[in-house]
């Protein structure tokens, strides 16, 4: 996969069409993130594992002038970067996007209904994998659910990993930093912390499951994002990333009555 | 044991549920003495953080109270409210939390009858529940 991948990023560098490539480089066995200028240096070009990349491109995009940046997206990545084009926080015209399919199992611990960008460049389409713990967590009771994510939240020791490497947090004062809602002191931190991160990304969470793979003491993020998308999608009809449109919590009733209006 | 008398806050907008309040108040209707008011300017400036915060430090029970729809004195101010906490209540039910401790609801500044009504509803709903256990302590 990965010499495909340098194959065509080699093209679109020598053709002009791009100035630089981000992605991620070999040192030694250290896979480090890179922004590549020249195409001999693509030798050490690498797509595996799975990195924040959109998260890299929104951090170095201020830094940008009119060059044109090629990058490898894989399903999440290709969402997230539609989110921040709509929020005017990159620009699609800039940016070229390479789709990678992930590989089966990648999909499966991913949990991703989606592992593969609308145009695969790279690798082959496989199926999408249910998330069976956001099932499970969906038939238990109220009691039952507050006591698992009691004990998941427990373990928490705010390290802010899942907001930092979340592609689509992008609030310039972050909530979860101001000491009004969130206590300096103290942990594990109070749910108001797993709260206000969940509510802020749910309109744009595109379910690259980053929360929890950054998660030093694994807790499954990832199927809470599952359960919020559903309920996002079952109140508003909408779905991050693949709609054009307007997040619905920042629009005003006309494109998406609610139920309660008709009362 | 006495009792138990749940502290609730109470989100009304300045320009109908305030004056709402103030209706119940000098038309002298009988309700609970449990509630607090926060005067805020719109409903839609109650962030679901500060809805979040208050729950977290303890308090049993939040009421934002805002214009009926379509009378909003910032005209969709209240369009906004209606989207944020009707998230905010899923992700609570997602996470084990009750969200009957939440309540959004429209008094207009002529209804104080209703203002009455609402306050005794939830009043008698967060006794019901009992004492607030997702305080910091809790968590």
């Amino acid at each position: 996969m990965k010499e495909d991948a340098a194959k065509i990023c080699r093209r679109l560098l020598d053709s002009r069409e791009v100035d630089g490539v981000l992605g991620l480089e070999m040192v030694g066995n250290i896979p480090t993130p890179k922004v590549f200028a020249q195409a001999d240096d693509l030798g050490r070009f690498e797509v595996e594992p799975v990195f924040p990349i959109v998260t890299l491109l929104r951090n170095i995009w201020p830094f940008t002038g009119k060059e044109r940046i090629a990058l490898v997206v894989r399903g999440c990545h290709e969402l997230a970067i539609k989110e921040l084009a709509k929020r005017e926080i990159v620009d699609l015209k800039r940016i070229h996007m390479v789709g990678m399919a992930c590989s089966e199992e990648q999909a499966r611990t991913c949990r991703c209904l989606r592992p593969y960008p609308t145009k695969t460049d790279i690798g082959t389409k496989v199926k999408g994998v249910e998330d069976e713990l956001a099932k499970s967590l969906r038939k238990m009771t109220l009691e039952e659910r507050g006591r698992f994510w009691e004990e998941q939240f427990k373990k928490c020791n705010k390290c802010y990993g899942c907001s930092e490497n979340c592609p689509v947090c992008v609030c310039e004062d972050c909530a979860l930093e101001d000491c009004a809602f969130v206590r300096t002191e103290g942990i594990p931190p109070s749910k108001a912390f797993h709260i206000i991160r969940a509510y802020h990304v749910a309109d744009k969470c595109i379910e690259c499951g980053e929360c929890e793979r950054s998660c030093p003491v694994a807790i499954p993020l990832r199927s809470l994002q599952r359960m919020l998308a559903d309920d996002i999608k079952e109140l508003f009809g909408y779905q991050a990333g693949m709609d054009d449109r307007q997040s619905p919590v920042v629009t005003t009733l006309e494109d998406a009555p609610l139920k309660e209006e008709s009362e | 044991m006495p009792e138990f008398e749940p502290r609730i806050l109470a989100f009304c907008c300045n320009w109908c549920s305030y004056a709402g309040a103030d209706l119940a108040g000098v038309s002298r209707l009988q309700m609970p003495p449990n509630i607090h008011i926060i005067r805020v300017m719109c409903s839609g400036n109650v962030k679901p953080e500060y809805v979040v915060k208050s729950l977290v430090e303890g308090v049993d029970g939040v009421l934002v109270l805002g214009c009926h729809i379509g009378d909003c004195h910032y005209i969709s101010g209240n369009h906004r409210t209606i989207k944020r906490f009707a998230l905010l209540e899923r992700l609570m039910d997602d996470l084990g939390i009750d969200k009957r401790r939440i309540r959004v609801d429209w008094v207009s500044a002529s209804e104080g009858e209703k203002f009455q009504k609402v306050v005794s509803e939830f009043v008698a709903q967060v006794k019901s529940l009992g004492p607030n256990d997702i305080r910091r302590d809790a968590a």
